[in-house]
Protein backbone atom coordinates (compact mmCIF):
# COMPACT_ATOMS: atom_id res chain seq x y z
CA UNK A 1 0.00 0.00 0.00
CA UNK A 2 2.68 2.53 1.05
CA UNK A 3 6.17 1.93 -0.18
CA UNK A 4 9.18 4.15 0.40
CA UNK A 5 12.38 3.07 -1.32
CA UNK A 6 15.60 4.76 -0.18
CA UNK A 7 13.79 8.08 0.23
CA UNK A 8 15.87 11.12 1.15
CA UNK A 9 14.91 14.75 1.47
CA UNK A 10 17.41 17.58 1.61
CA UNK A 11 16.06 21.14 1.80
CA UNK A 12 17.65 23.95 -0.25
CA UNK A 13 19.40 25.26 2.90
CA UNK A 14 21.24 21.92 3.15
CA UNK A 15 19.20 20.39 6.00
CA UNK A 16 18.90 16.61 5.55
CA UNK A 17 15.43 15.93 7.00
CA UNK A 18 15.05 12.34 5.79
CA UNK A 19 17.94 10.00 4.97
CA UNK A 20 17.56 6.86 2.85
CA UNK A 21 14.31 5.65 4.43
CA UNK A 22 12.89 2.34 3.20
CA UNK A 23 9.49 1.27 4.54
CA UNK A 24 6.68 -0.96 3.33
CA UNK A 25 3.23 -0.67 4.89
CA UNK A 26 0.64 -3.28 3.93
CA UNK A 27 -3.02 -2.49 3.15
CA UNK A 28 -5.15 -2.29 6.31
CA UNK A 29 -2.17 -1.95 8.64
CA UNK A 30 -2.10 0.36 11.69
CA UNK A 31 1.34 1.94 12.03
CA UNK A 32 2.64 4.39 14.59
CA UNK A 33 5.43 6.64 13.33
CA UNK A 34 7.24 7.92 16.39
CA UNK A 35 10.23 10.03 17.25
CA UNK A 36 11.21 13.30 18.86
CA UNK A 37 10.49 16.66 17.19
CA UNK A 38 12.73 17.37 14.18
CA UNK A 39 13.47 13.74 13.36
CA UNK A 40 11.80 13.89 9.92
CA UNK A 41 8.30 12.53 10.70
CA UNK A 42 6.44 15.57 9.36
CA UNK A 43 8.68 15.75 6.26
CA UNK A 44 7.78 12.11 5.57
CA UNK A 45 4.05 12.95 5.86
CA UNK A 46 4.50 15.97 3.57
CA UNK A 47 6.13 13.74 0.96
CA UNK A 48 3.25 11.24 1.20
CA UNK A 49 0.70 13.96 0.39
CA UNK A 50 2.98 15.51 -2.28
CA UNK A 51 3.50 18.74 -0.39
CA UNK A 52 7.23 18.03 -0.72
CA UNK A 53 9.08 15.99 -3.30
CA UNK A 54 11.85 13.60 -2.30
CA UNK A 55 15.39 14.51 -3.32
CA UNK A 56 16.18 10.82 -3.86
CA UNK A 57 14.35 7.49 -3.84
CA UNK A 58 10.81 6.56 -4.80
CA UNK A 59 7.41 6.71 -3.12
CA UNK A 60 4.67 4.35 -4.31
CA UNK A 61 1.10 4.47 -2.98
CA UNK A 62 -1.22 1.63 -3.96
CA UNK A 63 0.89 0.96 -7.06
CA UNK A 64 0.98 4.67 -8.02
CA UNK A 65 4.50 6.12 -8.20
CA UNK A 66 4.07 9.64 -6.83
CA UNK A 67 7.80 10.47 -6.67
CA UNK A 68 7.56 12.97 -9.52
CA UNK A 69 3.80 13.48 -9.49
CA UNK A 70 2.44 16.20 -11.83
CA UNK A 71 0.85 19.23 -10.13
CA UNK A 72 -2.46 18.48 -11.88
CA UNK A 73 -2.57 14.99 -10.31
CA UNK A 74 -1.99 16.13 -6.71
CA UNK A 75 -5.70 16.79 -5.94
CA UNK A 76 -6.52 13.24 -7.05
CA UNK A 77 -3.83 11.88 -4.70
CA UNK A 78 -5.14 13.94 -1.79
CA UNK A 79 -8.63 12.53 -2.27
CA UNK A 80 -7.16 9.09 -1.71
CA UNK A 81 -5.29 9.99 1.46
CA UNK A 82 -7.14 11.48 4.44
CA UNK A 83 -5.00 13.68 6.66
CA UNK A 84 -5.73 15.09 10.11
CA UNK A 85 -3.59 17.50 12.08
CA UNK A 86 -3.06 18.56 15.66
CA UNK A 87 -4.76 21.95 15.04
CA UNK A 88 -7.91 20.42 13.43
CA UNK A 89 -7.98 22.99 10.56
CA UNK A 90 -11.75 23.51 10.67
CA UNK A 91 -13.66 26.44 9.17
CA UNK A 92 -15.11 28.37 12.13
CA UNK A 93 -18.04 29.88 10.19
CA UNK A 94 -19.25 26.51 8.98
CA UNK A 95 -21.22 23.97 11.00
CA UNK A 96 -19.99 20.44 11.65
CA UNK A 97 -22.09 19.22 8.72
CA UNK A 98 -20.85 21.99 6.42
CA UNK A 99 -17.20 21.38 7.35
CA UNK A 100 -17.47 17.75 6.30
CA UNK A 101 -19.60 18.58 3.23
CA UNK A 102 -16.99 21.18 2.17
CA UNK A 103 -14.51 18.40 1.29
CA UNK A 104 -17.07 16.92 -1.11
CA UNK A 105 -18.27 20.28 -2.50
CA UNK A 106 -14.78 21.36 -3.59
CA UNK A 107 -14.33 18.01 -5.32
CA UNK A 108 -17.48 18.68 -7.35
CA UNK A 109 -19.88 16.15 -5.78
CA UNK A 110 -23.63 16.74 -6.09
CA UNK A 111 -26.00 17.69 -3.29
CA UNK A 112 -27.62 14.26 -3.19
CA UNK A 113 -24.30 12.44 -2.78
CA UNK A 114 -23.30 14.89 -0.03
CA UNK A 115 -26.66 14.43 1.73
CA UNK A 116 -26.19 10.65 1.68
CA UNK A 117 -22.52 10.50 2.68
CA UNK A 118 -22.09 13.20 5.36
CA UNK A 119 -24.64 11.79 7.91
CA UNK A 120 -23.05 8.34 7.51
CA UNK A 121 -19.58 9.69 8.31
CA UNK A 122 -20.88 11.81 11.19
CA UNK A 123 -22.54 8.69 12.60
CA UNK A 124 -19.24 6.80 12.27
CA UNK A 125 -17.38 9.41 14.34
CA UNK A 126 -20.32 9.77 16.77
CA UNK A 127 -21.15 13.38 15.93
CA UNK A 128 -24.56 13.09 14.26
CA UNK A 129 -26.32 15.02 17.06
CA UNK A 130 -23.78 17.84 16.74
CA UNK A 131 -24.23 18.31 12.98
CA UNK A 132 -25.66 21.82 13.26
CA UNK A 133 -23.16 23.11 15.81
CA UNK A 134 -20.16 25.28 15.05
CA UNK A 135 -16.58 24.19 15.87
CA UNK A 136 -16.17 26.63 18.76
CA UNK A 137 -19.21 25.03 20.46
CA UNK A 138 -17.41 21.66 20.58
CA UNK A 139 -14.69 20.19 22.83
CA UNK A 140 -11.18 19.61 21.44
CA UNK A 141 -11.89 15.87 21.06
CA UNK A 142 -15.11 16.58 19.17
CA UNK A 143 -13.36 19.05 16.89
CA UNK A 144 -10.72 16.44 16.10
CA UNK A 145 -13.51 13.98 15.30
CA UNK A 146 -14.97 16.51 12.84
CA UNK A 147 -11.52 16.76 11.28
CA UNK A 148 -11.35 12.95 11.01
CA UNK A 149 -14.87 12.88 9.52
CA UNK A 150 -13.79 15.39 6.87
CA UNK A 151 -10.67 13.33 6.12
CA UNK A 152 -12.93 10.30 5.59
CA UNK A 153 -15.34 12.13 3.24
CA UNK A 154 -13.65 10.75 0.11
CA UNK A 155 -13.52 7.24 1.68
CA UNK A 156 -9.71 7.17 1.47
CA UNK A 157 -7.74 3.94 1.67
CA UNK A 158 -5.09 5.65 3.80
CA UNK A 159 -5.60 7.90 6.82
CA UNK A 160 -2.61 9.84 8.14
CA UNK A 161 -3.03 11.40 11.58
CA UNK A 162 -0.22 13.85 12.32
CA UNK A 163 -0.13 14.39 16.12
CA UNK A 164 -3.95 14.18 16.32
CA UNK A 165 -3.92 14.08 20.13
CA UNK A 166 -1.32 16.80 20.67
CA UNK A 167 -3.93 19.30 21.91
CA UNK A 168 -6.14 16.89 23.81
CA UNK A 169 -6.46 15.67 27.39
CA UNK A 170 -6.09 11.97 28.19
CA UNK A 171 -9.84 11.16 27.94
CA UNK A 172 -10.22 12.81 24.55
CA UNK A 173 -6.92 11.26 23.44
CA UNK A 174 -8.27 7.81 24.22
CA UNK A 175 -11.48 8.55 22.29
CA UNK A 176 -9.54 9.64 19.23
CA UNK A 177 -7.22 6.63 19.35
CA UNK A 178 -10.27 4.34 19.69
CA UNK A 179 -11.84 6.06 16.69
CA UNK A 180 -8.66 5.52 14.63
CA UNK A 181 -8.70 1.83 15.61
CA UNK A 182 -12.36 1.62 14.60
CA UNK A 183 -11.55 3.17 11.19
CA UNK A 184 -8.64 0.73 10.83
CA UNK A 185 -11.04 -2.15 11.53
CA UNK A 186 -12.80 -1.21 8.24
CA UNK A 187 -9.52 -2.07 6.43
CA UNK A 188 -8.35 1.56 6.13
CA UNK A 189 -4.59 1.85 6.48
CA UNK A 190 -3.86 4.19 9.39
CA UNK A 191 -0.56 5.97 10.00
CA UNK A 192 -0.47 7.62 13.42
CA UNK A 193 2.37 10.13 13.71
CA UNK A 194 2.94 10.90 17.38
CA UNK A 195 5.38 11.26 20.20
CA UNK A 196 2.82 10.20 22.83
CA UNK A 197 4.61 7.25 24.42
CA UNK A 198 1.58 6.12 26.44
CA UNK A 199 -0.70 5.92 23.38
CA UNK A 200 1.82 4.00 21.28
CA UNK A 201 2.62 1.51 24.02
CA UNK A 202 -1.06 0.81 24.68
CA UNK A 203 -1.77 0.02 21.03
CA UNK A 204 0.47 -3.05 20.58
CA UNK A 205 0.64 -2.36 16.87
CA UNK A 206 3.53 -1.82 14.46
CA UNK A 207 5.89 0.99 15.47
CA UNK A 208 8.35 2.74 13.17
CA UNK A 209 10.71 4.99 15.12
CA UNK A 210 12.72 7.76 13.49
CA UNK A 211 15.87 9.39 14.75
CA UNK A 212 17.97 11.97 12.91
CA UNK A 213 16.06 11.41 9.66
CA UNK A 214 16.62 7.65 9.62
CA UNK A 215 14.61 4.62 10.72
CA UNK A 216 15.87 3.77 14.22
CA UNK A 217 13.73 0.63 14.47
CA UNK A 218 10.66 -0.92 12.87
CA UNK A 219 8.84 -3.52 14.99
CA UNK A 220 5.57 -5.42 14.73
CA UNK A 221 3.67 -4.97 18.03
CA UNK A 222 6.42 -2.61 19.10
CA UNK A 223 6.86 -0.05 21.84
CA UNK A 224 8.10 3.51 21.95
CA UNK A 225 11.46 3.14 23.66
CA UNK A 226 13.61 6.04 22.35
CA UNK B 1 -20.17 17.78 -11.91
CA UNK B 2 -18.83 20.59 -14.14
CA UNK B 3 -22.06 22.59 -13.75
CA UNK B 4 -21.99 22.13 -9.97
CA UNK B 5 -18.34 23.13 -9.79
CA UNK B 6 -18.98 26.20 -11.94
CA UNK B 7 -21.86 27.24 -9.67
CA UNK B 8 -19.72 26.76 -6.57
CA UNK B 9 -16.82 28.70 -8.11
CA UNK B 10 -19.21 31.58 -8.88
CA UNK B 11 -20.53 31.41 -5.30
CA UNK B 12 -16.99 31.56 -3.90
CA UNK B 13 -16.17 34.49 -6.22
CA UNK B 14 -19.25 36.37 -5.06
CA UNK B 15 -18.37 35.63 -1.40
CA UNK B 16 -14.83 36.98 -1.93
CA UNK B 17 -16.32 40.10 -3.53
CA UNK B 18 -19.05 40.67 -0.96
CA UNK B 19 -17.13 39.84 2.23
CA UNK B 20 -14.51 42.51 1.41
CA UNK B 21 -17.05 45.02 0.19
CA UNK B 22 -15.03 48.12 1.13
CA UNK B 23 -11.96 46.85 -0.65
CA UNK B 24 -14.18 45.94 -3.61
CA UNK B 25 -15.66 49.46 -3.67
CA UNK B 26 -12.19 51.05 -3.67
CA UNK B 27 -11.16 48.76 -6.54
CA UNK B 28 -14.30 49.62 -8.52
CA UNK B 29 -13.67 53.35 -7.93
CA UNK B 30 -10.15 53.06 -9.36
CA UNK B 31 -11.53 51.16 -12.36
CA UNK B 32 -14.18 53.88 -12.88
CA UNK B 33 -11.42 56.52 -12.86
CA UNK B 34 -9.41 54.46 -15.35
CA UNK B 35 -12.48 54.21 -17.59
CA UNK B 36 -13.08 57.94 -17.27
CA UNK B 37 -9.56 58.60 -18.48
CA UNK B 38 -9.84 56.03 -21.32
CA UNK B 39 -13.18 57.50 -22.44
CA UNK B 40 -11.68 61.00 -22.38
CA UNK B 41 -8.88 59.72 -24.63
CA UNK B 42 -11.42 58.22 -27.04
CA UNK B 43 -13.45 61.46 -27.07
CA UNK B 44 -10.38 63.65 -27.61
CA UNK B 45 -9.51 61.51 -30.63
CA UNK B 46 -13.05 61.65 -31.96
CA UNK B 47 -13.39 65.42 -31.49
CA UNK B 48 -9.96 66.05 -33.08
CA UNK B 49 -10.80 63.90 -36.11
CA UNK B 50 -14.18 65.57 -36.40
CA UNK B 51 -12.67 69.05 -36.20
CA UNK B 52 -9.97 68.32 -38.78
CA UNK B 53 -12.49 66.71 -41.14
CA UNK B 54 -14.83 69.69 -40.76
CA UNK B 55 -12.02 72.02 -41.79
CA UNK B 56 -10.96 69.71 -44.62
CA UNK B 57 -14.52 69.73 -45.95
CA UNK B 58 -14.37 73.50 -46.37
CA UNK B 59 -11.25 73.31 -48.54
CA UNK B 60 -11.98 73.97 -52.22
CA UNK B 61 -10.76 75.84 -55.29
CA UNK B 62 -12.98 78.54 -56.81
CA UNK B 63 -12.59 79.90 -60.32
CA UNK B 64 -14.28 83.29 -60.71
CA UNK B 65 -15.09 84.45 -64.23
CA UNK B 66 -15.69 87.91 -65.57
CA UNK B 67 -19.31 88.42 -66.66
CA UNK B 68 -17.98 88.99 -70.16
CA UNK B 69 -17.03 85.29 -70.36
CA UNK B 70 -19.83 83.34 -71.96
CA UNK B 71 -21.60 80.50 -70.20
CA UNK B 72 -20.61 78.17 -73.07
CA UNK B 73 -16.90 78.89 -72.52
CA UNK B 74 -17.24 78.16 -68.82
CA UNK B 75 -19.18 74.95 -69.48
CA UNK B 76 -16.54 73.82 -71.98
CA UNK B 77 -13.89 74.33 -69.31
CA UNK B 78 -16.12 72.46 -66.84
CA UNK B 79 -16.24 69.48 -69.20
CA UNK B 80 -12.41 69.46 -69.28
CA UNK B 81 -12.28 69.73 -65.50
CA UNK B 82 -14.75 66.86 -65.06
CA UNK B 83 -12.11 64.59 -66.61
CA UNK B 84 -9.60 65.28 -63.81
CA UNK B 85 -9.62 62.11 -61.62
CA UNK B 86 -8.56 63.91 -58.44
CA UNK B 87 -11.76 65.97 -58.48
CA UNK B 88 -14.82 64.69 -56.67
CA UNK B 89 -17.10 67.44 -57.90
CA UNK B 90 -17.06 70.47 -60.20
CA UNK B 91 -19.98 72.75 -59.43
CA UNK B 92 -21.04 75.54 -61.75
CA UNK B 93 -22.62 78.54 -60.10
CA UNK B 94 -24.39 80.79 -62.60
CA UNK B 95 -24.03 84.62 -62.35
CA UNK B 96 -27.62 84.76 -61.06
CA UNK B 97 -26.94 82.19 -58.33
CA UNK B 98 -23.69 83.99 -57.47
CA UNK B 99 -25.63 87.25 -57.08
CA UNK B 100 -28.25 85.58 -54.87
CA UNK B 101 -25.51 84.09 -52.70
CA UNK B 102 -23.75 87.46 -52.50
CA UNK B 103 -26.99 89.18 -51.48
CA UNK B 104 -27.67 86.54 -48.88
CA UNK B 105 -24.15 86.77 -47.42
CA UNK B 106 -24.38 90.57 -47.15
CA UNK B 107 -28.06 90.90 -46.33
CA UNK B 108 -27.27 92.87 -43.15
CA UNK B 109 -24.96 95.32 -44.94
CA UNK B 110 -27.17 98.22 -46.03
CA UNK B 111 -24.41 99.89 -48.09
CA UNK B 112 -23.84 96.84 -50.23
CA UNK B 113 -27.56 96.24 -50.62
CA UNK B 114 -28.19 99.83 -51.79
CA UNK B 115 -25.17 99.70 -54.15
CA UNK B 116 -26.50 96.50 -55.71
CA UNK B 117 -29.95 98.07 -56.12
CA UNK B 118 -28.47 100.90 -58.11
CA UNK B 119 -26.83 98.58 -60.62
CA UNK B 120 -28.66 97.89 -63.88
CA UNK B 121 -27.17 94.51 -64.48
CA UNK B 122 -25.54 91.70 -62.59
CA UNK B 123 -21.87 92.60 -61.99
CA UNK B 124 -20.91 89.01 -61.10
CA UNK B 125 -19.82 86.36 -63.51
CA UNK B 126 -20.11 82.58 -63.22
CA UNK B 127 -18.06 80.52 -60.79
CA UNK B 128 -16.70 77.00 -60.85
CA UNK B 129 -16.19 75.38 -57.41
CA UNK B 130 -13.81 72.42 -57.45
CA UNK B 131 -13.76 69.80 -54.65
CA UNK B 132 -11.08 67.11 -54.59
CA UNK B 133 -11.48 63.62 -53.07
CA UNK B 134 -8.76 64.34 -50.48
CA UNK B 135 -7.00 67.44 -49.26
CA UNK B 136 -3.63 66.06 -50.42
CA UNK B 137 -4.84 66.12 -54.04
CA UNK B 138 -5.26 69.90 -54.33
CA UNK B 139 -1.64 70.62 -55.40
CA UNK B 140 -2.13 68.14 -58.27
CA UNK B 141 -5.44 69.82 -59.17
CA UNK B 142 -3.66 73.21 -59.26
CA UNK B 143 -1.06 71.73 -61.65
CA UNK B 144 -3.79 70.42 -63.96
CA UNK B 145 -5.47 73.86 -63.92
CA UNK B 146 -2.16 75.36 -65.08
CA UNK B 147 -1.93 72.77 -67.88
CA UNK B 148 -5.45 73.65 -69.00
CA UNK B 149 -4.52 77.36 -68.89
CA UNK B 150 -7.59 77.98 -66.73
CA UNK B 151 -5.96 81.10 -65.33
CA UNK B 152 -6.19 82.78 -68.73
CA UNK B 153 -9.96 82.32 -68.78
CA UNK B 154 -10.75 82.87 -65.12
CA UNK B 155 -10.52 86.31 -63.61
CA UNK B 156 -9.36 84.91 -60.27
CA UNK B 157 -8.47 81.49 -58.89
CA UNK B 158 -9.05 81.26 -55.14
CA UNK B 159 -7.40 78.39 -53.30
CA UNK B 160 -7.73 78.36 -49.54
CA UNK B 161 -6.21 75.13 -48.19
CA UNK B 162 -6.62 75.97 -44.44
CA UNK B 163 -3.30 74.17 -43.99
CA UNK B 164 -2.24 76.32 -41.05
CA UNK B 165 -5.54 75.81 -39.24
CA UNK B 166 -5.36 72.04 -39.74
CA UNK B 167 -1.77 72.04 -38.47
CA UNK B 168 -2.80 74.02 -35.40
CA UNK B 169 -5.67 71.63 -34.63
CA UNK B 170 -3.37 68.66 -35.15
CA UNK B 171 -0.64 70.12 -32.92
CA UNK B 172 -3.07 70.97 -30.15
CA UNK B 173 -4.87 67.62 -30.22
CA UNK B 174 -1.57 65.71 -30.42
CA UNK B 175 -0.44 67.39 -27.19
CA UNK B 176 -3.82 66.82 -25.54
CA UNK B 177 -3.82 63.21 -26.73
CA UNK B 178 -0.33 62.61 -25.28
CA UNK B 179 -1.38 64.10 -21.95
CA UNK B 180 -4.58 62.02 -21.72
CA UNK B 181 -2.70 58.91 -22.87
CA UNK B 182 -0.10 59.43 -20.13
CA UNK B 183 -2.92 59.95 -17.62
CA UNK B 184 -4.64 56.77 -18.85
CA UNK B 185 -1.41 54.79 -18.46
CA UNK B 186 -1.02 56.09 -14.91
CA UNK B 187 -4.61 55.05 -14.12
CA UNK B 188 -4.08 51.64 -15.75
CA UNK B 189 -0.98 51.12 -13.58
CA UNK B 190 -2.90 52.20 -10.46
CA UNK B 191 -5.75 49.84 -11.44
CA UNK B 192 -3.32 46.93 -11.91
CA UNK B 193 -1.76 47.58 -8.48
CA UNK B 194 -5.14 48.01 -6.79
CA UNK B 195 -6.64 44.84 -8.23
CA UNK B 196 -3.39 42.98 -7.44
CA UNK B 197 -3.56 44.19 -3.85
CA UNK B 198 -7.28 43.42 -3.46
CA UNK B 199 -6.85 39.87 -4.71
CA UNK B 200 -3.71 39.38 -2.61
CA UNK B 201 -5.70 40.52 0.45
CA UNK B 202 -8.49 38.12 -0.56
CA UNK B 203 -6.00 35.25 -0.71
CA UNK B 204 -4.63 36.26 2.70
CA UNK B 205 -8.10 36.49 4.25
CA UNK B 206 -9.09 33.10 2.82
CA UNK B 207 -5.76 31.39 3.51
CA UNK B 208 -7.29 28.90 6.01
CA UNK B 209 -10.05 27.98 3.58
CA UNK B 210 -7.52 27.64 0.74
CA UNK B 211 -5.29 25.44 2.91
CA UNK B 212 -8.26 23.17 3.69
CA UNK B 213 -9.27 23.08 0.03
CA UNK B 214 -5.79 21.87 -0.88
CA UNK B 215 -5.84 19.37 1.98
CA UNK B 216 -9.10 17.78 0.86
CA UNK B 217 -8.11 17.58 -2.81
CA UNK B 218 -9.70 20.60 -4.50
CA UNK B 219 -8.24 21.00 -7.97
CA UNK B 220 -5.95 23.93 -8.74
CA UNK B 221 -8.45 25.60 -11.02
CA UNK B 222 -11.19 25.24 -8.40
CA UNK B 223 -8.98 27.17 -5.95
CA UNK B 224 -7.71 29.73 -8.46
CA UNK B 225 -10.75 30.42 -10.62
CA UNK B 226 -12.78 32.27 -7.93
CA UNK B 227 -10.00 34.87 -7.77
CA UNK B 228 -9.92 35.26 -11.57
CA UNK B 229 -13.71 35.63 -11.62
CA UNK B 230 -13.46 38.11 -8.74
CA UNK B 231 -11.20 40.17 -11.01
CA UNK B 232 -13.82 39.93 -13.77
CA UNK B 233 -16.55 41.02 -11.35
CA UNK B 234 -14.59 44.21 -10.66
CA UNK B 235 -14.40 44.81 -14.43
CA UNK B 236 -18.16 44.23 -14.87
CA UNK B 237 -19.18 46.45 -11.94
CA UNK B 238 -16.58 49.09 -12.88
CA UNK B 239 -17.99 49.33 -16.43
CA UNK B 240 -21.60 49.34 -15.21
CA UNK B 241 -21.00 52.08 -12.63
CA UNK B 242 -18.96 54.21 -15.04
CA UNK B 243 -21.51 54.06 -17.86
CA UNK B 244 -24.37 54.69 -15.47
CA UNK B 245 -22.60 57.77 -14.05
CA UNK B 246 -21.68 58.93 -17.58
CA UNK B 247 -25.27 58.52 -18.82
CA UNK B 248 -26.65 60.50 -15.85
CA UNK B 249 -23.96 63.18 -16.18
CA UNK B 250 -24.58 63.60 -19.91
CA UNK B 251 -28.33 63.72 -19.38
CA UNK B 252 -27.93 66.77 -17.18
CA UNK B 253 -24.83 68.42 -18.66
CA UNK B 254 -24.84 67.26 -22.30
CA UNK B 255 -26.09 70.61 -23.65
CA UNK B 256 -23.54 72.50 -21.60
CA UNK B 257 -20.71 70.23 -22.88
CA UNK B 258 -21.98 70.54 -26.45
CA UNK B 259 -21.96 74.34 -26.14
CA UNK B 260 -18.14 74.10 -25.80
CA UNK B 261 -18.03 72.15 -29.04
CA UNK B 262 -20.52 74.33 -30.90
CA UNK B 263 -17.74 75.72 -33.11
CA UNK B 264 -17.22 72.35 -34.75
CA UNK B 265 -20.81 71.19 -34.32
CA UNK B 266 -19.84 67.99 -32.43
CA UNK B 267 -22.69 66.37 -30.48
CA UNK B 268 -21.14 64.32 -27.68
CA UNK B 269 -24.42 62.55 -26.77
CA UNK B 270 -25.09 61.53 -30.35
CA UNK B 271 -21.51 60.28 -30.72
CA UNK B 272 -21.68 58.19 -27.53
CA UNK B 273 -25.14 56.86 -28.36
CA UNK B 274 -23.92 55.74 -31.78
CA UNK B 275 -20.68 54.16 -30.51
CA UNK B 276 -21.71 52.94 -27.06
CA UNK B 277 -21.34 49.23 -27.86
CA UNK B 278 -17.93 49.60 -29.51
CA UNK B 279 -16.52 51.80 -26.75
CA UNK B 280 -18.05 49.75 -23.92
CA UNK B 281 -16.80 46.50 -25.48
CA UNK B 282 -13.32 47.91 -26.00
CA UNK B 283 -13.15 49.31 -22.45
CA UNK B 284 -14.53 46.14 -20.88
CA UNK B 285 -11.91 44.05 -22.68
CA UNK B 286 -9.12 46.40 -21.55
CA UNK B 287 -10.28 46.39 -17.92
CA UNK B 288 -10.99 42.63 -17.90
CA UNK B 289 -7.50 41.90 -19.27
CA UNK B 290 -5.92 44.27 -16.71
CA UNK B 291 -7.81 42.56 -13.88
CA UNK B 292 -7.05 39.05 -15.04
CA UNK B 293 -3.34 39.84 -15.41
CA UNK B 294 -3.35 41.35 -11.90
CA UNK B 295 -5.18 38.32 -10.52
CA UNK B 296 -2.72 35.97 -12.23
CA UNK B 297 0.24 37.88 -10.75
CA UNK B 298 -1.32 37.92 -7.27
CA UNK B 299 -2.02 34.18 -7.43
CA UNK B 300 1.39 33.34 -8.87
CA UNK B 301 3.04 35.16 -6.02
CA UNK B 302 0.81 34.19 -3.12
CA UNK B 303 -1.12 31.07 -4.07
CA UNK B 304 1.27 28.19 -4.52
CA UNK B 305 -0.99 25.17 -4.87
Amino acid sequence: MIELRNVSKTYPNGTEAVKRVTVHIKPGEFVSLVGRSGTGKTTLVKMLVAEEKPTEGRIILGGWDITRIRTADIPMLRRQIGVVFQDFKLLPRKTVYENVAFALEVAGYGKKHIKDVVPQILALVGLEPKAKEFPDELSGGQQQRVSIARALAHRPKILIADEPTGNLDSINTREIVDLLLKINSFKTTVMLVTHNREVVNSLRKRVIAMEDGKIAYDEEKGRYVL
Amino acid sequence: MLFLSSRRILTFSWQHFWRNIWLSLVTITIIVLTLFSLTTLILVNAIADYAVNSVKDTVDVSLYFDNAISEEAIKTLKQELDKIEELKEVQYITPEEALEQFKETHKDDADIQSALAELDKNPLGGTLVLSAHAIEQYPAVMEKLKELKADSLAEKIDYNDHQKLIERINNFTAKLRTFVLALSLVFILVAILTVFNTIRMGIYIHRTEIGIMRLVGASNWFIRLPFVIEGLLYAVFGCLVFWLVLAIALHFTGDWVNSFLAGINFDIRAYLNKNVLNILGFEFIIVAVINMISAAFAMGKHLKV
